[in-house]
């Protein structure tokens, strides 16, 4: 056996995605990340700081890296920018005041040349709360039609608290990643 | 040679049969047209195989000259498609590019296990400036359905964005969007001063409730809700029952809140007190002289809404205050704990507006 072959073997074997979620605070992203996972979503503390989670999905290990959105440690998302396959930005459907906020942050990081690759999920969380802004209505707002052509992109809604579009999601960009890096098999 | 295939085709053996000489003909070439592809299979596959064995250098080479040959030929093709002007062939020109792209793609996707990172990433960069160029293509050559199209959305966008930036002080003329938009904006009280303000939520259907711009006021809210957002308040008291989701605090000064929670985040407070009952740690950020004591609302039924909103039990996370512009193992010196005698004791409301 070659190293070649050795090589190939490994690299489809692995099968490893990293998937960066961020947003600004409040949106959501800790709970998200738990209800996918199973997890207890009762008692979340607002991220200080950053949370790794390992979840296995399909055949591909993701490694999600849930950073905090409060102001002072936006400065910091960059930090994690490094070999992203995925970037999921969460936003909160029911904070109408806060989304030029939002907008704002979000064209910010699409500039960043180390994310460019990357496949983007939008989720427009909260849909569970009455009052929240439709999909559509968020995807106006951000004015995603007006994205980089090259971009792959998505939105979809969903509510971290019932656990409803979070697959939808998860599917799209697991999908969209795989069929990016690893072809389809 | 003329003799020799007739002769073939008279041996029983032959699978010519008995068809006329035309027949005959036909079925030669279609043979040595059969031979022939299988030579050159056979010819193009110990081609593959000797360039699958070759080493990784001379593979990447085999790459990047196919990979630069079909983009070549794609650049070509751009450029003669800017002269079309049928729109039918325009569209199967336009899609037959696409696809050739894709393909592209999936070439680099296959051979990027042995590429070097940097030819992975030049030749993905090829393959967006690629779609780039067909994306002008595409505009140039259908202009008017592309043009409407985006200046209708930019408006949409524009239109919607609009009253969030204002919010409260606009005074544009309704659109329909615009309007459908206002009227889905959250419930909540807003630009008020010197009044007492009283929601009760027994029995509403109210996800989320705005505070905003509120001057000397007394905000009561009575039952449960999904979420509050608190948006610059001036010298004003908020009391409120159980929020099942978060509550987001921005810009207060010299305010009281009796509140509680599952989450709390406070920004850009000075100088306010907070009664909470968390059931995780409050957070704050960019605040100063702010302090922190334990829930003390009272309502009729305030017992069961709280038990509903799994907030019955006291948790202690009132002084579990994590301040995000303090990141250091000692107290903050933005906040403090209410000394117990300067607490406002149990503060009891209802819904009847006597103030």
């Amino acid at each position: 056996m070659g190293l070649l072959s050795i090589i190939r073997k490994i690299k489809r074997k692995e099968k490893e995605m990293r998937i960066l979620m961020v947003g600004l605070d409040n949106s959501g992203k800790t709970t998200i990340v738990l209800k996918i996972n199973g997890e207890d979503t009762s008692v979340i503390s607002p991220t200080l700081g950053f949370n790794i989670k390992t979840i296995v999905y399909d055949k591909y290990t993701l490694n999600i890296w849930d950073v905090g959105g409060q102001r002072t440690i936006r400065s910091y998302w960059r930090n994690y920018f490094e070999q992203t396959d995925g970037l999921i930005w969460v936003v909160d459907s029911s904070d109408l005041r806060r989304l030029d906020d939002c907008k704002m942050e979000l064209d910010n990081l699409l500039k960043e040349e180390r994310l460019s690759g990357a496949s983007l999920l939008i989720f427009a969380n909260k849909q569970d709360i009455q009052g929240a802004l439709t999909p559509s209505e968020i995807e106006k707002v951000l004015n995603l039609d007006a994205m980089d052509k090259t971009r792959h992109w998505k939105i979809i809604g969903c509510s971290a608290y019932t656990g409803e579009g979070l697959l939808e999601g998860f599917d799209w960009l697991v999908q969209d990643i795989a069929s990016r890096i690893y072809v389809l098999d | 040679m003329e003799a020799g295939d007739r002769d073939r085709s008279r041996d029983p053996s032959s699978t010519a049969g008995e068809g006329s000489d035309s027949e005959i003909e036909r079925k030669r070439a279609q043979m040595i047209e059969r031979l022939s592809n299988l030579h050159q299979a056979r010819v193009q596959s110990s081609a593959r195989e000797k360039s699958d064995s070759a080493p990784p250098s001379e593979s990447t080479e085999a790459f990047l000259a196919r990979f630069s040959d079909s983009k070549r030929e794609i650049e070509t093709r751009i450029a003669d498609s800017k002269t079309v002007t049928d729109a039918e062939s325009v569209k199967s020109r336009l899609e037959q590019i696409a696809k050739s792209i894709e393909e592209m793609e999936k070439l680099v996707a296959e051979n990027s296990y042995f590429l070097p990172s940097y030819e992975v990433r030049s030749a993905l960069r090829s393959v967006a400036e690629l779609r780039q160029g067909l994306e002008v293509l595409n505009s140039e050559l259908v202009p008017k359905k592309k043009f409407s199209f985006k200046s209708k959305s930019v408006k949409k966008g524009l239109s919607l964005s609009r009253p969030v930036a204002a919010e409260g002080t606009d005074s544009e003329p309704d659109t329909a969007e615009k309007g459908r938009f206002k009227a889905r904006e959250s419930p909540g009280f807003r630009s008020r001063t010197g009044e007492v303000l009283v929601k009760d939520f027994k029995g509403l259907e109210v996800g989320e409730f705005t505070i905003s711009d509120l001057e000397e006021c007394e905000v009561r809210l009575i039952g449960r809700v999904r979420a509050i957002y608190v948006h610059r308040l001036r010298n004003c008291k908020v009391y409120a029952g159980p929020v099942l989701g978060s509550i987001l605090i921005e810009d207060v000064e010299d305010c009281v809140f009796v509140l509680a929670s599952h989450q709390i985040r406070i920004h850009h407070a000075k100088k306010c007190d907070f009664y909470l009952r968390v059931r995780s740690r409050p957070i704050i950020e960019d605040c100063g002289g702010v302090r922190f004591g334990p829930y003390c609302l009272e309502y009729e039924g305030i017992d069961g809404d709280l038990k509903e909103s799994r907030l019955d039990e006291e948790t202690g996370n009132w002084g579990n205050v994590d301040d995000f512009k303090w990141l250091r193992a000692v107290q903050s010196p933005n906040w403090s704990v209410v000394p117990e005698k300067e607490r406002v004791g149990t503060v009891i409301i209802d819904n009847k507006m006597s103030g």
